[in-house]
Order: structure tokens, then sequence, then C-alpha cells
């Protein structure tokens, strides 16, 4: 059925009231505060223009959490798609008690992302975590964590969140690898089509948008990098697995520098805009 | 067939080692490195468990809050989600599917991104550690997904269904609720659950909406180690397992309907054998 206008608007209102009053809103209202010397704690208020967003650009700390949360996004997000691929591809075909092989690698991504950092902040550190476990096994001594290590605390933080979101993707692609008709696979295979050559030319092909879409949500997730991180190393160690989402948080509910934290997300919510500019894009070009 | 279920449990086993880890300690069971070979604390005990209560006297308030907040956020994401992804797909606008990629966009979002002035206007309004607050904002962080996962359910039915119910008269609330809901209930009904779990999982927009009269199991965790009150590993282990166990729980029962979550294209599967 083809509906009118005022139906459309309609059917929209009860989400746009609610989408307006807890997003839209605060974030205009917001985004005109950066441009000032606004903060809940004062009463004068002047202009400053960018000012804010100035002093958050020259901040090295603010360019160390940039450069961090490129790593962080570069490297998870492609192995967070590989590991989900891999594991979808092997549960394409009928298998002994799929539905359950779904639920159980839905289980890592049930953890909430906070436990994940309690969790994982016992099992690398301390007598009885699973590294130190792993070493008196081999005879070697304790170690520390390696978390606390300024080299390896980003690697650490994203195996740990491709530990937690790859199932997760695997539990999205799936859906996408099972709504290939058969006869392509099929067809592929009578061409004698090596496995490699049904993964390139059928499988990503067909879920080329599901895996942007996928892509999308991940980079997002990947840039706003938080909860997991504030718990494990809090940033550290120095800025070592700092993010910007770390530092808005850290200026405008720590020490006070409102201003500098409200300017500062807004530039993680241009960042995630750009690359959303850029999905619409090549959506659009498949659809 | 042999080699692919070696694989895919070579890698289930390595994604769920530390979850069984974290299931051992929570019953005491822990590893002690000093002997040689590494031995484990033996009988478990499930005295850990009633630790939880001592080291966080609301503990099992704030899973009440937790579970509360989130089946409430969820059941409003879809309640608003739902007309609206029917609105963007049935009304003939050339750009709704543009429209409705940039509700998945939003989705993507950070919500530090928006947190802070978000945090600001509440207290002005007086929702600050309010649990309407609360659960209206966890709505209207993940209702976009819903959009989302909602209109491409939609618009993969045939409208055929809804302009029959049109010509004998039905309106069009009740072509809503009696024809379209009952043909996309599948993911209506996963797509709540992946709401929920979103909800319940949710750190920062509870930690700037609440300042102690109403707390979330992922603040409470949150609060432990920022302030340094540091648990030890067993009773941290077992409010992990506590925390995680409606979840798990909830995933067990509804494996089937989790199914039917579709992020683009259709969620059936093509005939196989």
């Amino acid at each position: 059925m083809r509906l009118t206008a005022r139906q459309t608007l309609l059917l929209l209102a009860p989400l746009a009231l609610l989408l307006g009053g807890w997003l839209v809103v605060p974030a205009a209202v917001g985004l005109a505060a950066t441009l000032t010397t606004y903060s809940p704690l004062t009463t004068t208020v002047a202009f400053v223009g960018g000012s804010n967003y100035g002093g958050v650009i020259r901040d090295p700390q603010f360019g160390e959490a940039v450069r961090n949360v490129l790593l962080f996004t570069a490297v998870a997000v492609p192995l967070e798609l590989g590991v989900g691929f891999v594991v979808a591809y092997l549960l394409r075909r009928p298998i002994w008690g799929r539905s359950w092989w779904r639920a159980v690698v839905l289980l890592p991504w049930l953890v909430s992302p906070i436990a994940v950092g309690v969790m994982w902040h016992y099992l690398l550190g301390g007598a009885t975590g699973i590294l130190n476990f792993a070493l008196a096994w081999l005879g070697l001594p304790e170690a520390p964590s390696p978390i606390g290590d300024v080299r390896l605390a980003l690697l650490v933080t994203i195996a740990i969140e491709v530990w937690r979101v790859g199932p997760f993707v695997a539990f999205l692609l799936l859906p996408g690898l099972l709504a290939v008709p058969r006869d392509r696979w099929e067809l592929a295979t009578l061409a004698g089509a090596r496995w490699h050559e049904r993964i390139l030319r059928i499988a990503i092909p067909e879920i080329w948008p599901l895996l942007l879409t996928v892509g999308m949500l991940l980079t997002g997730l990947s840039l706003g990098a938080f909860d997991t991180i504030l718990i494990l190393t809090g940033g550290g160690p120095g800025t070592a697995t700092l993010t910007p989402a770390l530092y808005s948080y850290d200026r405008a509910f720590v020490t006070n520098d409102w201003p500098l934290g409200a300017a500062s997300a807004w530039l993680i919510a241009a960042g995630v805009a750009a690359v959303g500019a850029v999905y619409i894009r090549l959506a659009r070009r498949r659809a | 067939m042999r080699l692919r279920l070696l694989v895919l449990s070579a890698v289930a086993a390595a994604f769920l080692l530390p979850l069984a880890w974290t299931l051992l300690a929570s019953f005491g069971v822990i590893p002690d490195d000093t002997t040689r070979p590494p031995s484990w604390t033996w009988p478990p005990t499930l005295q850990h468990f009633s630790e939880i209560g001592v080291a966080e006297p609301a503990f099992w308030q704030e899973l009440g809050t937790s579970s509360l907040a989130a089946l409430g956020a969820a059941a409003l994401g879809i309640a608003v989600a739902f007309p609206a992804a029917f609105g963007l797909a049935r009304s003939g606008i050339g750009a709704s599917r543009t429209l409705t990629q940039a509700f998945l966009v939003l989705a993507s979002l950070p919500p530090m991104a928006y947190v802070i002035p978000l945090s600001d206007l509440s207290r002005r309004a007086h929702l600050i550690d309010t649990f309407a607050g609360l659960t209206f904002a966890e709505a209207a962080v993940t209702a976009p997904l819903a959009v989302f996962v909602l209109y491409g359910a939609i618009a993969q039915l045939s409208p055929e269904w809804e302009e029959a119910a049109l010509i004998d008269g039905a309106g069009l609330l009740r072509i809503l609720r009696r024809v379209v809901l009952p043909l996309v209930a599948p993911s209506l009904a996963a797509t709540f659950l992946v709401l929920f779990v979103l909800d319940w999982n949710m750190l920062l927009v509870p930690l700037v909406l609440t300042s102690g009269e109403i707390k979330t199991v992922p603040v409470a965790l949150s609060d432990f180690f920022t302030f340094e009150r540091e648990l030890d590993w067993p009773t941290a282990a077992s409010a992990l397992v506590v925390s995680l166990a409606p979840l798990a729980l909830l995933v067990a029962v509804f494996h089937r309907l989790l199914e039917g979550f579709a992020l683009w294209g259709p969620a059936t599967e093509t005939s196989d054998e």
C-alpha cells in the first residue's frame, strides 16, 4: 500500500518525539554550547567561536588519542569482519546442532563491555589468570600483565575487542550467507571453483551490502571505544590506550573542563558522520 | 564435514575459554601456580556468590534496575521503531532507503558523541537519577538500529496483504496491528532481544544519567574499579557470572527467535537439502 504524507508523518511521530527529545535537541544545544565558554558550573557564558575546537586540536593528548583510535579501528574492524566471516562460513552448510552453535558463538558479545574489562583484568594479570597459568605450566616465572606495558597495551585492547565482537559479526553475517540461492554454490562447484574462489566470487559479492552495513556499525563502535578500556587501563599506561571518547569523558566529567569535553565529543561525531557519508554512497551504488 | 566440525570446535573453545575460566573461578575453582605442575583449588563452593552481597549490598537491587530499564527501553524502542519503519517502507518517498541508511549511521554513532549535553539537559529537566529518564534515553539510543532492521523486514513483504485489508475497509492502525505485525513478528521478537542485550549492557548512558539513586549493573561494576575498591577474583567472577546469566538464559531459550535477526536481506534460509 502507498501511504499518504499525513499517514507517514503520523507513523513517524513517536520516533521523532523520542529521538528529538533525547538525541537531536541535546545534540543541537550541545553543539551551540561548544562555541561558548558554557559549562554547567558557570553562570556567565561568553561566545568564543571555534576556540574550544582549536584547544582540543592543539592538545597533544588529543592527538595521541586520535592516533590510537585510528590504529584501533584499522586493525580491529578487518579482524572482526574476518573472524566473523570465517565462523559464519563454517556454519553455512547444515551441521549438527547448528542453532546451538549460533547461540554459543554469541556468548562473548553478551558479556557487557565493562564486564569484559573486569574479566580480562584478572585473566591477564595476577596469580589466578590464564596467562600466568600457561607460563607456570611451561615452567616459566610469573609475568606482569601485558596491559601495563606501553608497547603492548593497545594491541591487547584490540585483541580483547576482537574476542568480544568477532563472534557477534558471525551472528550478523550468517543470515546473509544462508540467503544466497543454493544453485549459485552448485553452479560454482560444477564449474570446478575451488573454496577460495567460492568465497571471493560468490560469498563476498552476494553479501556485500551486509558486509558494508556491519562494517559501518563496527567502525562506529571502534571510533567510540570506551567501556572496556576505561576499566582495563583508563587510557594508560601514559596515553598508550587513550581514545577520543576517554578524552572527552575525562574532560567533561573528571577534570571539569566541560567545553573541551563537549567539543572533542563533537569531533568524534564528525568522524563517524564522515564514515557514514561514505557508507551511504557505497550502499546506494549497490542497491 | 569432520574437518569443519573440528575447526569450529577449536574456534569455539578459544572464544569460550575465558568464560569457562571465569565460571570456574565463581565457584572458587582457581589455579595455584606455586605447585609444579600448577594445580586447582578443590572442591567448588557457592560461598563467593553470597560474598557479592557483602561487597556490594545493593547488587541484587541493581540487577532488578538493569532488567526493568532494559525491558522498558527495548519495548519502547520497538514500539516507536515499528510504525516508523512501516511508514518509511510504504511512504513512496524515493529517498526512503537512503533515509533508513542514515538511521544506521545514527545507530553507529558512539554514545560519547551526545551524552555530555544529554546529561546536562537531563539535570535541568530533573530527569537525572529517575527511572523514566534512564529508560527513555536507552530507548532513544537503540531505536535507530531497530528502525533499520525492521525497515528491511517490512520492505521484503509483498504489499498485497495490506492492499487486500485496505479494500476490506481496514484502517491504518488496524492494518499495522492485524496484517503487518503478525508477518514481521519473528523480526520484531529478534530485534527486541538484541535491543534488550544492548540496553542491559550499556555503560555510558546510565553512568552520566544516574548518580546513585538508581544504578545499573555495568555502572556498579565500573564503580568498583574506578574507585579502587578492588574485589578479589572469585567474588568478581561470581558477580560477572550473575550479570551474564540472565542474558545467557534468554539466548538459550530464544535462540530460534534470534535467527530472525537480519541486518540486510531475508532472514529465512533458502531451502538447503
